[in-house]
């Protein structure tokens, strides 16, 4: 790319819950805006370009972006959406590196955003799974008693996922006890941090072992909550920054990709299921990633990672998966303390998707988790002491099949 | 301010979807169905066979049109338990999904798991083997379900 690009300010709109019956979408995007704005010394106006992103169908809500521009400051600006899923707010992202980095525009503002109390995740999930269900009846899949229904459970969310789950397990020698072990640690990672939905301090193994299983072996400890909460960064380029005088609490974006593998559900007509733990795209991508980074050893280069984890096994998949663990040894390093605030490798400081997912923001959050981790800027708590020069964070979506990896550091990369 | 739930009870024409997606991988899988055979397609150039068979090679992108019968009996992989119904009631006998490799293919069939007493003995790795209906009609349902051969 022809130009560096920073992320210079990074807002939330508040702490992210369940349910927001007081305020709708505009106004549930708009102190995110804010936030950002305030924390320089930008005014609204000077922001060129928007790059906007929820997750579509879950809200109900068709063009929110149209309805809400007047409130993010969009109104006769350029704003473009994009959505891919679980990991909208990465692309989001991504593009409005682009908008910069190409030299199209000085200053973006990326905003990401889910209200799900406004509407139903899993009809919005049936919507994409029921063309390729229909296209199965075809075929007279046994809809007798449960079969049906629970046949079908490979599009399902929990029911895809525990699939996964069962086959990390496997590969990794560990059991479920791994997954609870961690699932606690995110929650407890979340009580340090204030925007975090669900914060459960000292939140043990055993806690989280209390919970019902929702499809062996997951458990609902083991999943996301749906939460509503909009997060908005400001990208500015290298110039912009230097000119503005902010070149010192910023976050660099030095290398950045995403992926895609085969769909899921259209893998189960096609005759492609391959084995949902081995997430080959995301190997492929983080490596594409680290060498534009200039990043040789990922495993030295990198001290901090927030992963998206819609579901506890990943957060021991994924760092394996971007080489910064060897395949198989994430439990023991989950068990040896590692991957701790205080570890070697902090994982998902923030408390991770497990804790918060409002989906349309939750890949951006990891990015700007990673920002604010760069910038030294992460508050009450959950900011790692240790130095960091580079963070990796790392979205994940679709059909399963979408993957974003991003790298941002303290030092700009040489042009 | 009281939250109020409503329940509307509706039905839906499934019939009334007269529009499938394209698959000669299932036209291929449940045609092999019928005379109780498990039919994929192997790729000529990396020697990856599918099951059921698409008509191009995910590896090499490139259309494949070699017909294979495969084994019927393979490895567990991956599984998950439904232990309550749809509508949330705990079940007796717990639903197993699972997905299988069969001996000398390349990708995953998904299935129902029987043959087994305690769901927590199951492991991967598992050897299995395909059952059938008595009466087999070319459609997805003629492949009963998957039969633990081990303990
Ligand atoms: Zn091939």
């Amino acid at each position: 790319m022809k130009r560096n690009v920073a992320i210079i300010s990074v807002g939330y709109n508040g702490r992210f819950v369940s349910k927001r019956p007081d305020i709708n979408i505009p106004e549930l995007i708009q102190p995110a805006v804010d936030t950002a704005i305030g924390k320089t010394k930008l005014k609204h106006d000077q922001i060129e370009a928007y790059v906007v992103g929820n997750m579509h169908t879950f809200e109900g809500i068709n063009q929110p972006h149209l309805w809400a521009s007047d409130h993010f400051g969009g109104s006769k600006k350029p704003v473009m959406r994009v959505a891919t899923g679980g990991s909208t707010g990465a692309s989001v992202y991504q593009a409005a590196y682009y908008h910069v980095a190409s030299g199209m525009y000085d200053v973006v503002m990326a905003i990401g955003w889910e209200k799900h109390d406004e509407g139903d995740a899993q009809v919005g999930l049936m919507g994409i799974l029921l063309p390729e269900a229909f296209s199965l009846f075809n075929f007279g899949p046994d809809m007798s008693e449960d079969r049906g229904v629970a046949g079908l459970g490979g599009g399902g969310s929990t029911g895809g996922a525990a699939f996964q789950a069962m086959s990390y397990l496997t590969k990794a020698h560990a059991g479920i006890e791994h997954i609870d072990r961690v699932a606690a640690m995110m929650r407890s990672n979340a009580a340090k941090n204030p925007y975090a939905h669900l914060q459960q301090p000292g939140c043990t193994e055993a806690d989280i072992a209390k919970t019902p299983i929702i499809s062996y072996p997951l458990r609902y400890g083991h999943t996301c909550p749906t939460s509503c909460g909009a997060i908005a960064m400001i990208l500015v380029s290298e110039e912009k920054a230097k000119k503005f005088g902010i070149t010192d609490r910023v976050a660099w974006v030095k290398g950045l990709g995403s992926g895609a593998s085969d769909a899921t559900t259209g893998n189960i007509i096609e005759g492609q299921i391959t084995d949902p733990a081995e997430q080959y795209m995301c190997k492929v991508v983080a490596k594409k990633v680290y060498s534009m980074a200039g990043i040789k050893d990922p495993r030295k280069d990198i001290q901090v990672a927030e992963v998206y984890s819609g579901f506890s096994h990943q957060d021991l998949m994924w760092p394996e998966r971007l080489g910064l663990v060897d395949e198989g040894k994430s439990p023991e390093m989950l068990d040896k303390g590692a991957f701790a605030i205080d570890g070697e490798l902090p994982l998902n400081p923030s408390g991770g998707v497990t804790s918060t997912n409002a989906i349309g923001a939750s890949a951006m959050v990891r990015v700007g988790e990673a920002a604010l981790q760069v910038m030294g800027l992460a508050e009450g708590g959950h900011q790692v002491q240790r130095k960091i020069e580079n963070v990796v964070a790392h979205g994940w979506g679709g059909l399963f099949q979408f993957v974003t990896v991003t790298v941002l550091g303290r030092t700009p990369v040489k042009k | 301010m009281a939250q109020e739930t409503r329940i509307i009870e509706n039905t839906w024409d499934l019939t009334a979807y007269q529009w499938k997606i394209e698959s000669d991988a299932l036209d291929l899988f449940v045609k092999g169905l019928k005379d109780k055979k498990i039919l994929g397609r192997k790729c000529p150039q990396c020697g990856t066979v599918y099951v059921p068979g698409p008509t191009y090679c995910r590896k090499c992108f490139r259309d494949i049109d070699q017909v294979v019968e495969v084994s019927q009996e393979g490895t567990l992989d991956a599984f998950t338990v439904n232990l309550a119904d749809v509508k949330g009631t705990i079940v007796e006998h717990p639903y197993i999904t699972c997905t299988v490799k069969l001996d000398g293919t390349h990708s995953f069939l998904m299935g129902v798991l029987e043959g087994w007493t305690d769901w927590r003995s199951i492991k991967e790795g598992m050897r299995v083997k395909a059952v059938w209906k008595d009466v087999t009609q070319g459609a997805l349902a003629d492949l009963s379900h998957f039969q633990l051969t081990e303990k």
